[in-house]
């Protein structure tokens, strides 16, 4: 049987807590795009993409969701 | 899940709280130990009110290479309200089960964890000679620590605890959508039993040809 394998989902965007920062991470790249001392500044910078087509998801410090932004595409 | 002590160089006892407020840390670290190629094994991962909840934990234990106490929550919070016993307790008895039995039990190894690191030989001396890893109540942290005493002890490499961090970011995120598609509310997901969530991380794992 062959193993389902499936890729990350490269249409969201990830703001990640990255020890004192908040990180802007595009899913399937491998290293975050920005870094932020502001999680509301991440939050910010990431409403762009979601004019060309990303969802934007919004984690707390312990990874839960606290916001999901669809993409306005 | 395997219940056989076949699995003793990959099984991992947690003694840890199962309280909400303990639910994220445990989240990030049942999926670090899954990510590093272990199997979790947790006293919440079968409820059979006939089974002897002492007794499951000496099993699990005795079945278990290595074993993770997290002491971060045996201090009281409230005026009057007792210490939190149960996790040095099985601490203890993880300790006897190296110390006394034979065979494989020799190759036991632990990693203690707490909020801070040098807090607890206040009231437990015993271990003051112990290392113990401080995770500051902070989810990245519990990765970083749990992921490089793996690199430490048991394995020679593995990725970072950045990717591993990221990654379980994106495992959450997945797990959100997929359980609320399903019906599931923030509530349910809450309480969700040990054994599902951590089945939903093996097959994430599988999914995404991390394992």
């Amino acid at each position: 049987m062959t193993k389902k394998v499936r890729t990350s989902n490269s249409k969201r965007v990830h703001i990640i807590s990255r020890k004192q920062d908040w990180a802007v991470k595009k899913e399937g790249t491998s290293r975050a795009s920005k870094i932020y001392s502001n999680k509301y500044t991440a939050i910010k910078s990431a409403e762009k993409l979601r004019s060309t087509g990303h969802d934007v998801v919004v984690h707390k410090k312990d990874g839960t969701i606290q916001e999901w932004k669809k993409s306005k595409k | 899940m395997t219940n056989t002590i076949d699995n003793f160089s990959n099984n991992v006892f947690i003694n840890c709280p199962f309280d909400s407020d303990y639910i994220g840390l445990l989240r990030p670290l049942l999926f670090t130990i899954i990510y590093l190629g272990y199997n979790p094994r947790i006293a919440s991962e079968r409820s059979d009110s006939g089974e002897i909840r002492f007794q499951k934990i000496c099993k699990l234990i005795e079945q278990s290479k290595i074993s993770i106490h997290d002491l971060s929550r045996v201090r009281s919070t409230k005026k009057n309200e007792f210490y939190r016993l149960n996790m040095p307790f099985e601490l203890g008895v993880d300790f006897g089960c190296r110390l006394f039995k034979s065979g494989q039990a020799k190759q036991k190894k632990c990693l203690i964890l707490g909020k801070e690191r040098y807090k607890y030989q206040i009231a437990l001396s015993d271990i003051s000679g112990s290392d113990i890893k401080s995770h500051s109540d902070n989810a990245e942290k519990i990765i970083l620590q749990t992921r490089n005493w793996f690199v430490e002890n048991e394995i020679n490499h593995a990725v970072s605890s950045t990717k591993i961090w990221e990654s379980f970011n994106e495992f959450m995120a997945d797990f959100y959508q997929k359980r609320k598609k399903e019906g599931f509310k923030k509530k349910d997901l809450k309480c969700l039993p040990t054994r599902e969530y951590i089945q939903f991380i093996k097959d994430w794992l599988i999914e995404h040809n991390l394992q």
